[in-house]
């Protein structure tokens, strides 16, 4: 593929992010199916190999959850919840009345993927699970990779196992197994975006990206497919871009799988200059290189651990770099209502930070409450500048 | 409160069985100052390998519970909130922690947790990997993670395979996992208190406690099948617990068999919480701690009692593993434990059973934001014909819960049941 023009590069990543359906629509106008999958540290390759276009089913602020609430009420992340809502009514929930056309129009997927990558995914999974079993909704069907963190051989014999299972389901669900060219293909494909992707890391840390944009980029790459995102990416990176102003922050805690909390805070005067959530710097991954399952087992145990996976000490640590490297001057913890595993490691990170460092406690989905950020952080640079 | 003309002296297996547990405490604390090594262990941890080393251990969700009885919870959680910690997620597996980072008081609960030498916990959840890290990281105490697997598939009805065919109830994958992971523990198990494992103990100690769940199996089976409601369900649940944390001892297999005889000479004598019983009622979710009088305020008014407590059939039901290989039926017996109470369809259609053999005529479902998957279990009840009153509450300590509008608002629904009479 032709290397598109930088502007326009960075127009089409825009556009992916937006407008998550748009690739996999295009796809599903050639006949070729299309998988949605949650959870950072499923296995792409294995879904391209099978011929499908892998997107990462991500929230819409504004979406009616009042369906999928009652479902999966409780403690939940309501991230999760608003992807239940998108998978119940795929289309319907998704229509901006005062905008057309609507955006979003994600075709419903023709199969869903989901991983334990935390508490919230599997309660969803089981929900999923559930709704079938009574016959109470409908929707595409559900497979779940139940991938796990512990450092130990067990765990890595377990998720080599949960792998090949995958790989026969895949390929029972197309009618034909995956081949090593296939395999290969997609390995050396996911690699390249994954290789664009640390590029874009790298320009945003000289200081030539604002947070928000970098994240739209990044989310781009989980909705198209990896070579052209690859291309595109590298494109766009090929452009001059203008270094933003704002107060250097780095977000820590839940994930972000859209641009609005970040919009919020750089239309507040911060810059987002890093974050370790997995839909921003956090999703950073070495290459596989080998297109074997047992480099994927590798790779999906031991280089992409989940945020809730990795232990808060290593956290601390990654904090401490991450500060320095970014260049950032505040460091905010972030956690949505219910998801709150973050604050126990808190306390160890805003001292290894070694800048003021805020946290945020239930916050809303997509939301972010901005004063109580600035009284915070600003308070502690009074103090720490006495 | 009126009621309590009508309660006699507490069953004599549940005195036991308190008796017993503040002696084994005691001891425990004894040897603890001496240097002995000992386990803090979760509640889904399978505690028979620490028995089969012999290594003493405490069960975290006991120690907490025992903490919130002596009305301490909020003093030891400040301990936490100082050190930015929360003191508002999963307090009841926090507990023990926040005590250990506490001052040391003359007031603590039975004289106080010594430190433990080893914690060992699953990572269910988000937050108990990171809370039991803090273990290590602000105490010394060596912590030890186990992995919490889920699977795929599995067949709706578990109770009824589990004892033999756990295999197909909860498919190897996960029972790997754990056996292995138990292969793995023995030997840092060995190296950080000095004991040794050994495979006959643990043989003996799965067929002691596959006998003492044989024993509640029995008591569970009287309880729902008899003409009318022997003993208050408040007064099973210590008789049933208290030997359910010294599982695969012959003291617990023994206190198994007396609770049963006890409740059956009960039964041959033809006694009754309530003389005239109207409507039989269950419970399902996090249980009124602070007010187990509750269960019993329905009785003289509305002829009304509660017959099922989760603890005495989760021991009828879910821990029995029969097989030729102890550390691989161990494994089995915890790698699916929660499941079997939280994860549909297990506990949906457990919970159904359980109220269809209990012949229930209403139940009282209490749903607290950790609840799981709650509104499937009222479908299924309801499915099945079976009356459910929904109660919503912030959490089960007593703070969101007004208990004379509860009183009045379970009084009411009780009173729309049919009555037997
Ligand atoms: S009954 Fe359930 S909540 Fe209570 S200790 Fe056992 S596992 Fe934990
Ligand atoms: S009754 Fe059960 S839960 Fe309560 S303290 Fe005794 S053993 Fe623990």
């Amino acid at each position: 593929m032709e290397s598109p023009e930088p502007r326009q590069a960075a127009t089409d990543l825009r556009a992916a992010h937006d407008d998550r359906g748009l690739h996999a629509l295009r796809r599903a106008a050639q006949g070729r199916p299309v998988v949605g999958y949650i959870g950072c540290d499923t296995p792409v390759e294995l879904i391209a190999a099978a011929g499908a276009l892998p997107v990462r089913l991500a929230g819409r602020a504004g979406r009616d959850t009042t369906l999928a609430r009652t479902y999966l009420d409780g403690c939940v992340d309501p991230q999760a919840v608003n992807i239940l809502a998108a998978i119940l009514t795929p289309q319907e929930h998704d229509a901006v009345p005062d905008q057309t056309p609507a955006p979003d129009q994600t075709p419903a997927p023709d199969l869903i993927v989901i991983t334990h990558d935390c508490d919230a995914s599997l309660q969803l999974f089981y929900t999923l699970r559930e709704l079938r079993r009574i016959g109470a909704q409908t929707f595409p069907p559900v497979h779940f990779v139940d991938l796990l963190y512990l450092p130990g051989e067990p765990t890595r014999r377990h998720n080599l196992g949960r792998i090949r299972r995958f790989a026969d389901q895949l390929a029972a669900w197309r009618g034909r197994a995956i081949d090593a060219a296939e395999l290969a293909e997609a390995v050396a494909d996911h690699d390249a975006a994954r290789a664009a992707r640390t590029e874009l890391r790298r320009r945003r840390r000289a200081g030539a990206l604002s947070g928000s944009e970098a994240l739209r980029w990044y989310a781009a790459g989980t909705a198209m497919p990896a070579r052209e995102y690859a291309d595109t990416l590298t494109a766009a990176l090929a452009g001059d871009t203008a270094r933003p102003a704002g107060r250097a922050v780095f977000v820590s805690g839940s994930s972000h799988d859209t641009a609005d909390v970040y919009d919020a805070l750089e239309g507040d005067g911060w810059l987002v200059v890093g974050e370790d959530h997995d839909w921003g710097d956090g999703g950073d991954q070495p290459p596989i290189g080998e297109p074997t399952l047992e480099a994927l087992t590798d790779h999906y145990t031991r280089a992409v651990l989940p945020t809730v996976a990795r232990p808060p000490h290593r956290m601390a640590d990654a904090i401490r770099d991450a500060v320095g490297g970014s260049g950032a001057h505040y460091v905010l913890t972030y956690c949505r209502q219910y998801d709150d595993a973050h604050r126990w490691g808190y306390p160890a990170q805003a001292a290894a930070a070694g800048v003021p460092a805020a946290l945020l406690r239930d916050q809303p989905y997509a939301g972010i409450d901005l004063p109580d950020l600035s009284s915070q952080l600003l308070s502690q640079e009074a103090r720490m500048a006495r | 409160m009126s009621d309590r003309t009508l309660s006699r002296p507490r069953l004599g297996a549940a005195g036991d069985a308190l008796r017993h547990q503040r002696e084994w405490f005691a001891t425990l604390r004894g040897q603890a100052a001496q240097g002995r090594p000992f386990a803090l262990v979760n509640a889904d941890v399978p505690q028979e390998l620490l028995r089969a080393m012999d290594v003493p251990y405490v069960v975290n969700q006991w120690w907490s519970s025992i903490i919130s009885a002596k009305r301490m919870s909020g003093r030891y959680l400040e301990a936490l909130r100082e050190r930015g910690l929360p003191d508002d997620v999963e307090q009841y597996s926090a507990l023990p922690l926040a005590e250990a980072l506490s001052p040391r008081g003359d007031d603590a609960p039975w004289g106080g947790l010594p430190l433990p030498s080893v914690v060992i916990a699953d990572c269910s959840g988000d937050s108990l990997r990171r809370m039991f890290q803090l273990w290590e990281s602000e105490l010394g105490v060596a912590f030890l993670p186990l992995e919490s697997a889920a699977a795929e598939i599995v067949p709706a009805n578990w109770w009824e395979l589990m004892r033999h065919d756990w295999e197909t109830a909860i498919g190897s994958p996960r029972i790997d996992l754990l056996q292995l992971e138990l292969q793995g523990l023995v030997p840092r198990l060995e190296q950080l208190t000095g004991a040794r494992f050994s495979p006959e103990r643990l043989a003996r100690i799965m067929a002691l406690s596959n006998e003492q769940a044989e024993w509640n199996r029995r008591t569970r089976d009287l309880l729902a099948s008899a003409p009318r409601c022997p003993v208050p369900v408040n007064d099973v649940i210590p008789a049933v617990m208290i030997p359910q944390w010294h599982r695969g001892t012959p003291w617990a297999t023994a206190a198994a068999e007396s609770l049963y005889r006890e409740v059956s000479s009960l039964v041959a004598e033809g006694r009754a919480v309530v003389p005239r019983e109207r409507r039989r009622l269950m419970w399902i979710g996090r249980g009124l701690w602070f007010d187990m009088d509750f269960y019993r305020s329905f009785e003289q008014s509305h002829g009304a009692v509660f017959v099922w407590s989760m603890y005495l059939a989760l021991a009828a039901d879910a821990y029995a593993r029969y097989g030729d290989d102890p550390l691989r039926a161990l494994a089995a017996r915890f790698c699916a434990f929660r499941d079997q109470m939280y994860t549909p369809p297990w506990s949906v259609e457990w919970y159904t059973k359980e109220a269809r053999t209990h012949r229930v005529d209403g139940v009282v479902h209490l749903i607290s934001p950790d609840s799981r998957a709650s509104w499937f279990t009222t479908h299924a009840l309801r499915k099945a014909g079976i009356p459910v009153l929904e109660i919503r509450a912030d959490n089960a300590d007593g703070r969101s819960l007004d208990p004379a509008a509860l009183h009045d608002q379970v009084a009411r629904w009780i009173e729309s049941l049919p009555d037997h009479t």
